[in-house]
């Protein structure tokens, strides 16, 4: 450890961008693992514990993470302000998103199962676009090279999509075993989208930038 | 600024820091016995000794510096060996201030400032307690300058004698610049000593501040990294090497303690992690009377030095390593903090009468 000052290496904000991308594949290991429990039948017992291990160690660099920005702004002064608030909104939004990809497992355990409902393959679609989103994302992060515009759109158009659907499911006729769970996942999916969105944005747009037009 | 322009900027900063100490232990020269005399008699009482030390260090906010003017001052026969150890202790107590005024810019958090102020103070108890054992001891036993003064000898032969530091060689010239400038400016005798002091003392007080703005940005990101590998993980001895390798590197313990203060307010840094780096930061900020002593002409200089070394490496000895010792500065940092959360303005009375009001009875009164 006394080593790391003569050594060379990543550190400072780089390091931290480079294992929130890493911290993003970790989130989306949870989140493909709990949508297969879901869609395909799989077992929630033999997953879950993979699922809450991967939930603790986001949960984990998320505080160890946040630790070494404060490091950063007390060895080098207020100089990156902006940049570590939007990193410390970068790590929350991961750490949630990993969250939500565990509320998906609860439903599993508890005995949800879309795998011969007639919309499988609907939501076997949702969820890979969304699985893309997360790649996408740790992209984006580790290029820090602006957000692209067809990323926002695709992000907007799928939350809209998600969002009609849970207004459909609100105002439908079914019965209430078929519905809710899709509600409930379907409000998930959308909050896991809105942090990804989120965190990009935290990444690369931390701070409105104020107009100097007076 | 690029790496390599900084890094030979910081060269060209310690050669000046090296010229401005040999310019001080000229100008004492210059002013011939008397001074030196007066100035002996200043503090010949120990404790006065030590109050100079807190004082003159308080007020340049830097033990690094206080301790080569020390040095500076040994190196003319200013100052014996017997009269510097006090100083030298003095100054370690008074370093302690800069971080203490860092944690009461928290004071309006009470949990914040409960922590930062602990780890602020645990600082200065632990200097204040080594004092407390190890002056006594040293002024009945005399066993750590007993020790400097064997490495010294070990290093360059024995106290008193003049050695032939290579360094003193490469300062001379500017330094006979300097009193050539005073010559021609008219000044002599004591006004001369006493301008080339004076130059002597800005020279050094400018060249560390700038050594150690400029070695902070040199090496900030590895300064990040080491503290990054101890945040919470790390046992006290690695902390203690990392506080040691990061001040040697900034040459200032107080950069090093005050980086602590923020992080340990923010809950990042406990105060059982943070203690021990403050006292690998104490060894560490002791090089810098060290590198001084190269600079100088004689081996009593040089033993100061290594005094400085020797006690902050005792202190750790017998309040570190026995577990059960340990937790004094802990506990009363811990105490402190409380008390300073309940009435805020116990803290500043706290600064005020530990590193101004104490020392500046003990000085009028003891010396």
């Amino acid at each position: 450890m006394v080593l790391s000052f003569f050594r060379g290496g990543d550190s400072g904000l780089d390091h931290v961008v480079t294992r929130s991308v890493a911290m993003v594949t970790d989130a989306r290991h949870s989140f493909d693992l709990a949508c297969t429990a879901l869609m395909t039948g799989a077992d929630p017992r033999l997953i879950a514990d993979d699922v809450r291990e991967t939930d603790l160690r986001i949960n984990a660099n998320e505080q160890q993470l946040r630790g070494e920005l404060a490091v950063h702004i007390s060895v080098h002064g207020p100089n990156d302000i902006g940049e570590v608030i939007g990193l410390i909104l970068l790590l929350k939004k991961i750490e949630r998103v990993g969250d939500h990809a565990k509320n998906i497992l609860d439903l599993a355990e508890s005995g949800v199962s879309f795998v011969n409902e007639p919309d499988i393959h609907g939501l076997l679609e949702e969820r890979r676009i969304v699985s893309g989103f997360f790649t996408e994302a740790s992209e984006i992060l580790a290029e820090h090279d602006g957000i692209p515009q067809s990323f926002r759109e695709r992000v907007d158009s799928m939350t809209s999509q998600i969002q009609s659907r849970i207004d459909d499911y609100m105002t439908s006729e079914q019965p209430g075993h078929q519905v809710v769970p899709r509600a409930v996942y379907h409000r998930y999916l959308k909050r896991i989208v809105a942090n990804l969105n989120s965190a990009v944005f935290a990444a690369t747009e931390p701070v409105r930038v104020a107009g100097n037009a007076g | 600024m690029p790496t390599g322009a900084r890094a030979a900027l910081v060269v060209a900063l310690i050669y000046l820091f090296l010229v401005g100490v040999s310019s001080l232990e000229a100008g004492i020269k210059i002013m011939g016995a008397d001074t030196q005399e007066r100035l002996f008699s200043a503090v010949s009482n120990p404790i006065a000794g030590l109050c100079v030390g807190i004082l003159g260090t308080v007020l340049v906010q830097s033990s690094s510096a206080s301790t080569s003017v020390i040095v500076g001052l040994v190196a003319s026969g200013a100052l014996g060996v017997d009269q510097a150890v006090p100083m030298i202790m003095g100054a370690n107590i008074g370093t302690t201030v800069t971080n203490t005024l860092v944690s009461l810019g928290h004071v309006r958090q009470s949990a914040e400032f409960r922590r930062a102020f602990a780890t602020a103070t645990v600082h200065d108890f632990f200097n204040i307690l080594a004092v407390a054992v190890l002056l006594p001891i040293e002024l009945i036993f005399r066993p750590i300058s007993g020790i400097a003064k064997w490495m010294s000898e070990l290093l360059v032969g024995s106290g008193g004698t003049e050695w032939k530091s290579p360094v003193k060689k490469w300062v001379k010239g500017p330094v006979e610049w300097l009193k050539d400038l005073w010559d021609q400016l008219g000044a002599s005798g004591n006004v001369k000593g006493a301008l080339m002091v004076a130059t002597g003392l800005v020279i050094v007080l400018i060249a560390l501040a700038f050594v150690t703005k400029n070695m902070k940005a040199l090496v900030a990101a590895r300064i990040e990294r080491s503290l990054n590998a101890i945040l919470g993980k790390a046992g006290g001895l690695v902390a203690l090497a990392v506080g040691m390798v990061v001040t040697i590197a900034v040459q200032s313990s107080s950069i090093t303690t005050s980086i602590l203060i923020p992080l340990s307010a923010a809950g990042v840094l406990t105060l059982r992690n943070a203690y021990p780096v403050t006292l690998g930061a104490n060894v560490g900020t002791t090089i810098t009377a060290l590198l001084a002593a190269l600079a100088a002409s004689s081996a009593d200089s040089l033993t100061v030095a290594l005094t400085h070394t020797t006690f902050n490496i005792a202190g750790i000895l017998l309040l570190y390593v026995l577990p059960f010792a340990r937790e004094i500065p802990v506990s009363a940092a811990t105490l402190m903090a409380d008390l300073a959360v309940r009435r805020r303005v116990l803290a500043v009375c706290y600064v005020v009468v530990l590193f101004i009001v104490a020392p500046l009875l003990g000085v009028a009164i003891l010396r």
